[in-house]
């Protein structure tokens, strides 16, 4: 349970040092209660009082960051089992598996997929995050020569899988301080595990089926030093995982079960259909999903839907409302307008680039809500038009006076001209008929 | 020992009968009792509580269906009855839908051959119907009247009410004992009103399915996952007015731009894609029936089902 921070202060040295940057214990205190510090910036703490602090108040679920450079990522520290509630903060890192058995050429040309795969939606660059290195042979030599390839092509986080100590050694060698995720320690193992983790700086996946056990092993692999965990409750089907995974969240943010506060970790190559276990991983709470290359109809839907879920609902993602020019327009140039609904504007951005008219787009300010959403509630109107024509001197912009409104606010056209003084021309409701609209109507 | 999570549930999702076997009046070799959920979906105690429906979507003429499926549907798709027989039988679907898309021609108004389709698929299938009647207000009277009348003893799901436009759906419904789709643009309050307008003219909550409106992936599957996140808790918090099972129909995914642009040879397995993903994540949010178009969709969400009800010993 949660502590409050008089529990907490009771339990500091109470020297007021101010190492921990605070200026007394309590104010540190106050700070621990709140989630917002970690309890290792204080050097005077006893046994006891770490023990006590320790998972208490941390975040619920400790934040962990992968890799280095422009592509490592951070998950965890998220507090709501359900999205409604506030939002998904940290999206799952998707990670390519590949095999120390395959070809350097296949290992480089998966590497370098993950590279430069990029979805582009709503002015977001979707991309997968990192490889997942197999040591499908066994042996540490091979491993250690696929780990170099995956490395020579690309700074990628990097998970490690393998059972084998020596392995993961002649692995950690070559990219040991950048961060990666050994995959798994267990119930047998973890000691050697966290002795390479401790060795290398690294992140460590804790695996075992009961949520007891894997409580237990985060106990001791945190005893033995390492704190960056990701938990893996070894799903054998897609009712394990959700049953698992929501278990674990639940518990975690409401710290019933501190030890479990931690990311949880996916292989979805353990299931016959990797979409299915990724899809739920994205919904249910997993934070490091592993799975083979995907097919370019898998690798879109499985981008948009993470981007989806991890979009706060409350707050559509939005543009800043103001003129925008689609190629270098004249005088005479197309002016039309949008909401800032940022699903809107890219859509519109996008055919009008294909039709290869310049032209202007004026974006109102509609709270992000798209052209049906906000004429329906009320929110588009010709007031707000009429200011945005002013406000972002489109009259100096353009000599002509029409203004190209989209179809579905068709209703709005007479009170947009009376408002605005403008000529008012109805487009197409599609905007995938702008260009042909565009071509055959737009004269200045 | 590890507690078992605790949500705090205090209530249960309605239920509502689908389809009638001849015992209970009519000629389905089927029916299905959808809703009575007590927590978050698959996350049951015992699994014997039910998967979700998959319905298959058919249409009574595919100028207005989708190209993609037009194409992999072959002949099937002039036929309605050959179709709905093909959802059951090699298909799998656990019910069929029928959209009456004729009625979307300018003035329409040949409702007898609505009532002969109606009969044709009921007699070509053994599955539980859903009906999805008129796209225009002026006929829906006539068009609901009369599948109502023809689906008499079925138990059929008729679709769909909205908060403008409910009242000659409600009448069919109440007149022949089927039960009704309300569906509301995304907002569990205006699920909730129409909930309320439509029992206030009679019909039964446990006649009512709830569509909350599904925005395909990427196009609004954001707001819908949560809405319909919101009325399942709704229900299991004791709000009698939102305690229905939900539907979902994530129809749009095979029009978005990603399916219509997409190169040939992918596109369809990106329409696969799109509906199974909108349709697992649905179900995981609460929906009790999920409606697809694609017949690959209806194999991998089974599989999917299946597996999300199985759970290996601990
Ligand atoms: C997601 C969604 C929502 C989200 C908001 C999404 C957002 N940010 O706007 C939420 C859940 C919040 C919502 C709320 C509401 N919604 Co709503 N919503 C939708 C949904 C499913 C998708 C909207 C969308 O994202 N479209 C995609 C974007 C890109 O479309 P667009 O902006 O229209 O742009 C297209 C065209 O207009 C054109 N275009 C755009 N700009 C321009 C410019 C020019 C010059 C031209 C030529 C063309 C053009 O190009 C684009 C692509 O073709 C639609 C149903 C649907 N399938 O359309 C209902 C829908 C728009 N909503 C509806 C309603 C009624 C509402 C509410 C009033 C009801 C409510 N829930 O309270 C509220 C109002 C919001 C409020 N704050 O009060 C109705 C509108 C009914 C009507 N015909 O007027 C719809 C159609 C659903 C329905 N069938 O009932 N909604
Ligand atoms: S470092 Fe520790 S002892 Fe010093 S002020 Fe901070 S909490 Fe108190």
């Amino acid at each position: 349970m949660a502590l409050k921070a008089l529990d907490i202060y009771k339990l500091l040295p109470k020297k007021n040092c101010k190492e921990c940057g605070d200026p007394t214990c309590l104010t540190f205190a106050m700070k621990l209660a709140a989630g917002k510090a970690d309890i290792d910036i204080c050097p005077y703490l006893d046994e006891n009082a770490k023990s006590v602090l320790g998972a208490t108040t941390r975040p619920p679920i400790k934040l962990v960051k992968l890799g280095v450079g422009e592509r490592s990522f951070a998950v965890g520290d998220e507090f709501v089992l359900y999205r409604h509630d506030k939002t998904f903060y940290h999206p799952p890192g998707i990670m390519f598996k590949v095999l120390d058995t395959q070809s350097e050429e296949e290992i480089m040309a998966i590497t370098a997929r993950v590279r430069d795969e990029t979805l582009t939606r709503v002015g977001a660059d979707l991309k997968f995050n990192g490889t997942a290195i197999v040591n499908t042979s066994g042996t540490a030599d091979a491993y250690a020569k696929a780990v170099a390839s995956v490395e020579k092509t690309a700074g990628l986080p990097e998970v490690l899988v393998s059972d084998n100590p020596a392995a993961l050694a002649a692995a950690l060698v070559l990219c040991g301080s950048y961060h990666p995720l050994i995959c798994a320690a267990t119930q047998e193992n973890y000691k050697q595990m966290c002795a390479l983790a401790k060795q290398y700086g690294c992140r460590l996946v804790v695996r075992a089926p009961a949520l007891d056990a894997l409580a237990q092993l985060t106990k001791d692999c945190v005893a033995e030093g390492v704190k960056n965990l990701l938990i893996d409750p070894a799903p054998q089907t897609l009712g394990d995982f959700i049953t698992r995974s929501t278990a674990i969240r639940q518990l975690a943010i409401t710290r019933a079960v501190p030890d479990l506060g931690y990311p949880v970790y996916l292989d979805a190559t353990a299931f016959d259909d990797e979409d299915a276990a990724i899809a739920l991983g994205i919904v249910k709470y997993s934070s490091v999903i592993v799975t083979s290359p995907l097919s370019p109809a898998s690798a879109k839907a499985v981008l948009t839907l993470r981007q989806n879920i991890y979009t706060d609902p409350q707050k559509p993602i939005q543009m800043n409302p103001g003129l925008y020019r689609v190629g270098t327009p004249g005088k005479d140039a197309p002016v039309l307008m949008t909401v800032n609904f940022s699903l809107t504007y890219f859509t519109l951005q996008g055919y009008l680039e294909s039709s290869r008219v310049p032209c202007f787009m004026l974006i109102v300010d509609t709270e992000g809500l798209s052209v049906l959403t906000s004429v329906a509630a009320g929110k588009l109107n010709e007031t707000l038009i009429r200011d945005a024509i002013r406000k972002f001197g489109v009259e100096n912009e353009v000599t002509h006076r029409k203004l190209i409104i989209p179809g579905y606010s068709a209703p709005l056209s007479g009170r947009i001209e009376e408002a605005t003084g403008w000529k008012v021309l109805v487009g197409p409701r599609d905007a995938a008929e702008i260009g042909e609209y565009l071509h055959q109507e737009w004269k200045p | 020992m590890i507690p078992e999570p605790n949500f705090g549930w205090t209530s249960t999702v309605g239920e509502v009968i689908l389809g009638a076997t001849r015992a209970e009046g009519g000629t389905r070799s089927r029916s299905y009792r959808i809703g009575g959920g007590t927590t978050l979906p698959f996350m049951e105690k015992g699994i014997t509580s039910p998967s979700p429906l998959i319905a298959f979507e058919i249409c009574d003429d595919s100028r207005f269906w989708s190209p993609i499926i037009n194409e992999f549907c072959g002949d099937l798709i002039h036929d309605p009855g050959a179709w709905a027989k093909t959802a059951e039988t090699t298909y799998g679907a656990d019910l069929v839908r029928l959209c009456l898309t004729s009625t979307r021609q300018r003035d329409f108004s040949d409702i007898p051959t609505l009532g002969k389709t109606v009969e044709t698929v009921l007699a070509s299938t053994t599955l539980p119907l859903i009906l999805e009647g008129s796209n225009e207000p002026k006929i829906d009277s006539e068009v609901f009247l009369k599948c109502g009348e023809t689906g008499q003893g079925e138990r059929l799901l008729l679709g769909t009410a909205e908060a403008g436009r409910y009242r000659s759906i409600a009448a069919a419904a109440l007149a022949y004992n089927h039960s009704i789709i309300a569906q509301s643009p995304i907002d569990i309050n205006l699920a909730k009103q129409l909930n309320i307008l439509l029992t206030e003219i009679g019909v039964q909550k446990d006649h009512i399915v709830i569509d909350p409106y599904t925005g395909a992936l990427g196009y609004g599957f954001e707001y819908s996952y949560s809405a319909m996140e919101r009325i399942r808790f709704s229900a299991l918090k004791g709000d009698a007015d939102l305690a229905m099972p939900m539907i979902c129909a994530p129809s749009d995914s095979l029009t978005i731009k990603e399916v219509r642009e997409a190169d040939t040879g992918v596109r369809n397995a990106i329409a696969v894609e799109w509906e199974f993903a909108t349709s697992l994540a649905a179900a995981v949010a609460g929906a009790e029936i999920v409606c697809v178009r694609h017949p690959d969709t209806v194999k991998r969400l089974k599989a999917a089902f299946t597996g999300l009800k199985t759970r290996s010993g601990m």
